[in-house]
This record gives structure tokens, C-alpha cells and sequence, in this order.
């Protein structure tokens, strides 16, 4: 681990909880899925802001042991808010008690909805691990619960070279999307596309390690486009967040999905 | 450059950026989603998209060249906006910023950001050679 954070002149940044700027070797690098107040019955903890942000955070930093980290080495959390104000006022603190002194790079996001309506906040991490890579599988995919639902809560990437796909829409080749209006249809263009994209990298399906699927409305997703991607991964599913969105950059786009790929150096 | 631009036939892009990167070298940085703050963390530009934009993205270029790199070393953005009518001044700005095709990019339209005056947000990873 050689971690340095990089502070700019200009905006200071001081003052605030997080760090403009993270950079590591990227030997060993872990993506979380986004985390939420779930509890092992699948119901969302009871007693709002606070008790989602204590549980979501619980459940990271069970997800960071297994890979024998803490939150010193979070680089980057992302953080997907339906009450901006409740977070700032109940969530906020919680969250610092896990952090402690410890500064990631930080991008928190209001959303219009997430994956149970009963959700308040989700978080996903991206962490610098220590270790040598060599001799280590390229990924490690792991759960720290037995949540039974398509992603999985860890992946680890071991000295690979990282692929960062831009976000994919349905866009066909000629430029035309695909399937106006038609959720099904988008869905496998969408997936058609990073397909496409991940062989021109190198990597496979398999290979993806995190995944971000925006959506404007949620239903509509679990009812067409969840096959579309079970097809795709096999079961070899990257860690993933799921959220619902006003909109993206074109209004004929139901669904946007970004994928992080490794392949071996 | 540290990476390495992905150009699938079948896939290509619409618009001026990249389908995919992959690093191939360097450090990897991560930089936190930047806003329309001045040094004195104040938010500029209220109402004005376009004042906001330009102080992000010299913002974010400000975190680059703090860490030895600058724009061109851009693996990924994602650009957050509050209302979709706002793209087309973002995207003329964003592209003052970028003499070649911007990195692989993804443009997101959220219910808000941290504080209600802000318009905009981007973040970014760079392969820093």
C-alpha cells in the first residue's frame, strides 16, 4: 500500500470530511457492492436515518475484514441518499464514527429511489489493499452474508489491469436507440453494447467486478431487464448497485449501466 | 499515457468520448466528486450553470495537476447534472476543457446533490504515469 492524498490549492478542502484526491499502486484493489440498513431477513432495519447508516456501515466494515482492510484504506465512497437533509442531520455522524480520522474521495448523490422504498442511504466503497498480488487468482468474489440475491458484496482484483467502461445506454450502431419506450429491448442493447466493449478489452462477463445500473424507474427494471442480465453474467456476477434516477442524458434512455472490468497484467 | 483507449467496432461511441479505458500502468487516482466551490468553500455561480460547470471541471483539473497529472490522463468521468436542460451548456463547456474526446464518460441526471444550490458534480479516475 502506498496511498498518497492529494489536496489541491484550489478549492481548499480543509474543513470538509473528505479528501479531493486519492492515489494508489494498484496492486490489490477491492469494490464493495452498495450496502444498505438490509438485515438478514431481507427487511430494512427499523429507526431510520441513523440506524440504516450504522447498519450499512456494519456491513462494510464486515465486507473489509474479510479482506483484512479497514476504513483507513477506503479510497472512494460513493453514497446514493433519498433525504439529503435526514443524512446530513442523522446520517452524517455515524458514518464519521466509522471513518475516524480516515479521509476516502467522496461523491454523495440524492437519488429518487433505491432497490426497497424502506431505503434511506446506500454505500459503496472502492479500497486500497495490502499484499502481494502475485500468486493470487485474479478476482476474489465473495459474500459476508447469505443474502441469496444476484451480486456478489466483494470482489477483489489482484495486480489485473483495470478496465473502466463509459456509462452504456441503448444506443445501436447507426446511433438510433433502441427499443423507445421498450424496457426489454433496451436491456439487451445495453448489455449487447458492454458486451461488445469488455471483448474489445480483453475481459469477459465474468471479468466485470463492479457494476452501476442507473434506472428511471425500478419496476420496470425487475420486470424486463433482470433476465437480460442474469443471461449475461451466468451467475458470475460482479458486486453492484442498483438505483433509480429522474433521468439520464437522453430522455429516450430508460436504463444506463457502467461496468468496472479487470483482466490479468 | 498509462492506458489504453478501447475502440469496439460493433459498439462505437455517439458523441466525443471514449467506449472504455484500461489502465495499463501508473497510479490509479480517484477524485472525489468535485462542485462548484472557490477556495473559500463557498458555492459560485447559483442559478448559472454554466459558472458552475466551468469551476468543476477546473476543479477537477486542479485535483490532476495536484497529483502530477492533468485532464488527458482521465480514465472515466461520470457527470452528475440536477436538470436535464442543463446538458447541452454543460457538455459545450466540458468540451472547452478536453482538447481530444473525453475520457469514457457517463452522464447521470440526479434528484439533488449535497446542497440544493448545486447544479453539477463530476468525478473522475485518472492513471497517473
Amino acid at each position: 500500500m502506498d496511498r498518497r492524498d492529494i489536496l489541491a490549492e484550489n478549492p481548499v478542502e480543509k474543513r470538509r470530511g473528505y479528501m479531493p484526491g486519492v492515489s494508489v499502486e494498484p496492486d490489490r484493489i477491492l469494490f464493495t457492492a452498495g450496502m444498505t440498513g438490509r438485515q438478514p431477513d431481507g427487511t430494512i432495519v427499523a429507526g431510520g436515518m441513523a440506524a440504516q447508516t450504522q447498519r450499512t456501515m456494519e456491513r462494510l466494515q464486515a465486507i473489509l475484514q474479510y479482506a483484512d482492510a479497514n476504513f483507513s484504506q477506503v479510497i472512494k465512497q460513493l453514497l446514493y441518499i433519498t433525504d439529503m437533509e435526514a443524512h446530513a442531520t442523522h446520517g452524517r455522524a455515524v458514518r464519521a464514527a466509522f471513518f475516524g480520522e480516515a479521509r476516502p474521495t467522496s461523491t454523495a448523490l440524492g437519488v429518487r429511489r433505491l432497490a426497497d422504498p424502506a431505503m434511506l442511504v446506500e454505500i459503496e466503497l472502492v479500497v486500497d489493499l495490502l499484499g502481494d498480488p502475485t500468486g493470487r487468482p485474479l478476482l476474489e468474489k465473495y459474500n459476508v452474508e447469505n443474502h441469496g440475491l444476484d451480486f456478489y458484496q466483494g470482489v477483489i482484483v489482484n495486480g489485473g489491469r483495470l478496465i473502466y467502461l463509459a456509462g452504456q445506454v441503448a444506443n445501436m450502431p447507426d446511433g438510433a436507440v433502441a427499443g423507445v419506450g421498450d424496457w426489454k429491448r433496451q436491456a439487451e442493447q445495453v448489455y449487447a453494447n458492454i458486451g461488445h466493449v469488455l471483448r474489445a478489452a480483453g475481459a469477459s462477463p465474468a471479468q466485470a467486478v463492479k457494476e452501476t445500473t442507473w434506472v428511471c424507474d425500478l419496476a420496470s427494471w425487475r420486470q424486463h431487464g433482470t433476465a437480460v442480465r442474469r443471461a449475461f453474467y451466468q451467475e458470475d456476477y460482479p458486486a453492484s448497485t442498483l438505483v433509480e434516477i429522474p433521468g439520464l442524458a437522453r430522455p429516450e434512455f430508460l436504463v444506463e449501466i457502467e461496468v468496472i472490468a479487470a483482466i490479468p497484467r | 499515457m498509462s492506458y489504453t483507449t478501447i475502440t469496439p467496432t460493433e459498439a462505437q461511441p455517439v458523441g466525443h468520448y471514449k467506449m472504455a479505458t484500461r489502465m495499463e500502468g501508473g497510479r490509479l487516482l480517484y477524485i472525489a466528486g468535485q462542485v462548484a466551490r472557490d477556495a473559500a468553500g463557498e458555492v459560485l455561480g447559483k442559478g448559472d450553470i454554466r459558472a458552475q460547470a466551468r469551476q468543476v471541471f477546473q476543479n477537477v483539473r486542479n485535483v490532476l495537476q495536484a497529483a502530477g497529472g492533468d485532464l488527458g490522463d482521465l480514465l472515466k468521468i461520470t457527470t452528475y447534472i440536477t436538470n436535464l436542460d442543463d446538458f447541452p451548456a454543460v457538455a459545450e463547456i466540458r468540451s472547452s476543457f478536453f482538447p481530444g474526446p473525453l475520457p469514457a464518460s457517463t452522464l447521470i441526471v440526479v434528484s439533488r446533490l449535497a446542497q440544493p444550490d448545486l447544479l453539477i458534480e463530476v468525478e473522475g479516475m485518472a492513471a497517473i504515469g
